[in-house]
């Protein structure tokens, strides 16, 4: 009977001459009807102290359950008093855990950000990655690159033990880590390259050798080839920026306007004017538009030429279905889509030169140049 | 035409209705240009259509192509389009890519654009339409 105790002092009397009265008198039992049909009042009393409070309901419940566990020791005139003093005892006991749990919360407050779980997995991953990539050097590579990067040896002592000059161990090392660079990157992905031209072409990327790059045909590789393209993404964002090359992906139609745009802006600087901007613009456009319309996928790159004339070269490739008929689609008039037929002839007559480059099944590659004419 | 700033406006005087190209189109933009315009012809029971693409600093195969295309389809629904504003630019790299309004009339700007189409609908009253 704790109820008794806790109850206020206007109910406290009736509920203990309640009890007592039980005592005397055990039999005469409550209904179970009865106690349900106290939950409206019960809930009035309820919403009266707390609103809407989200366990509002809880607590009627939890009363109702009280009341029908006692009604066996309750004489029924007593029924609604005792249930009076059950809710009031309800919520005092919530109010009471509410106040503790709020006075103690800063002590559950723990200011460290908890590990992502799979933070250590990574790690571990990456570790085993670099080791793979590491063995997988040859074994004088890897000494030079642990004596310079690790022991901190510098080139020339080096170049002396080695019989070779700082100049020539710089630049090995500098291929070295273009090469553990790929490696790590096949050894984390778990990719082995598909074809033999893909370790090439990565380290030519990697290493940022250009000249190497148009050897290998690079950049049409990293177009027909899905993990080549993958791989490639981080080695090329690592590879300084250049200000005279632009490169625009090619796959929907805004993409013909960026392209044409950013063609205007590197001809300008260049030093084309007036209407060659707008040629080289249009040219663009037209090419942009076959990749899009033929090949669904690709990248103009729009290049500042410095000599052995100043011009700017634009050179459109996609891994598309190809042109089986070059001939035919560089005639006036030719055409597959519901075009003019001008695309092809039409950039031809924009510009001074042009090439084009096209292997059914592999893809087609344009290239083209407006020359700078020489200021008298 | 629904985000962002309109790309085209659509301005009704009269009987004629002036769209005025404001920023380079993309291939489905054009198309959805010529819609637009053909629809409005209907709505508006237009006699004459001025296209002024002054803004433009490329009109490639697909836009010449459309500008006819918008001019054809105006010219069945009763309506004569003129194209004005092309900078000497897109003159010239027209020239060059073989491409151009064809039989679409030209005028220089919009004033030469609306006298090309009062002429046109009263010949008695000044010089030849084209």
């Amino acid at each position: 009977m704790q109820v008794l105790g806790l109850a206020s002092s206007l109910v406290d009397d009736t509920v203990l001459d309640g009890s007592r009265h039980h005592r005397r008198t055990s039999g005469t039992p409550v209904d179970g009807t009865a106690v349900a049909d106290l939950e409206p009042m019960l809930r009035r009393i309820v919403v009266a102290r707390l609103g809407d409070h989200p366990a509002a309901e809880d607590l009627v419940q939890e009363t109702l359950v009280r009341v029908l566990d006692a009604r066996d020791r309750i004489e029924p005139r007593m029924l609604e008093p005792y249930a009076i003093a059950t809710v009031r005892n309800v919520m005092a006991t919530m109010w009471r855990a509410e106040g503790r749990e709020e006075r103690n919360r800063h002590r559950a407050h723990d200011p460290g950000v908890p590990d992502p779980a799979d933070a250590h997995l990574l790690e571990e991953e990456e570790r085993l990655a670099l080791r793979t990539a590491v063995g997988r050097l040859d074994r004088d590579e890897r000494a030079a690159l642990v004596a310079h990067d690790v022991d901190g040896q510098d080139t020339r002592s080096l170049a002396e033990e080695a019989g070779s000059t700082a100049g020539a161990v710089a630049a090995r090392l500098s291929r070295t880590r273009a090469r553990l660079r790929v490696e790590y990157l096949l050894a984390l992905e778990q990719v082995e390259p598909p074809t033999e031209r893909c370790r090439s072409v990565l380290l030519a990327v990697s290493a940022a050798d250009r000249r190497r790059q148009r050897e290998l045909g690079a950049a049409q590789h990293l177009l027909e080839c899905e993990d080549c393209g993958r791989l490639s993404v981080p080695l090329l964002r690592r590879a300084p920026a250049r200000d005279d090359e632009t490169r625009v992906a090619i796959s929907a139609d805004p993409d013909i306007v960026t392209a044409r745009r950013a063609a205007r802006a590197v001809a300008a600087r260049a030093g084309l004017t007036g209407a060659d901007l707008t040629l080289v613009a249009t040219a663009v456009s037209e090419v942009a538009r076959n990749i899009v319309r033929f090949a669904v996928q690709g990248e103009v790159v729009i290049e500042l030429l410095d000599g052995p004339r100043p011009g700017v070269r634009i050179v459109a490739r996609d891994a598309g279905p190809g042109i089986a008929d070059l001939e035919q689609a560089q005639r006036d008039g030719y055409s597959t889509c519901a075009g003019l037929g001008l695309g092809l002839p039409g950039a031809r007559r924009l510009m001074d030169d042009f090439d084009i480059v096209s292997t059914p099944g592999q893809g087609t590659t344009v290239s083209m140049t407006k020359w700078i004419p020489r200021r008298t | 035409m629904n985000d962002g700033p309109a790309l085209v406006s659509i301005l009704r005087q009269g009987d004629t209705l002036v769209a005025s190209v404001h920023t380079a189109l993309d291939d489905s933009e054009m198309v959805r240009f010529q819609e637009d315009l053909v629809r409005q012809i209907g709505e508006h029971r237009a006699r004459g259509v001025i296209i002024d693409v002054a803004a433009l600093d490329v009109l490639d195969s697909f836009g010449s192509r459309t500008l006819r295309t918008i001019a054809e389809m105006a010219r069945l629904r009763g309506a004569l389009t003129v194209i004005v504003g092309i900078q000497p630019a897109v003159a010239y790299a027209m020239v060059r890519l073989g491409t151009g309004p064809g039989e679409v009339p030209t005028a220089l700007d919009l004033e030469e654009g609306l006298a090309h189409l009062a002429r046109a609908r009263d010949p008695g009253g000044g010089g030849s339409v084209r």
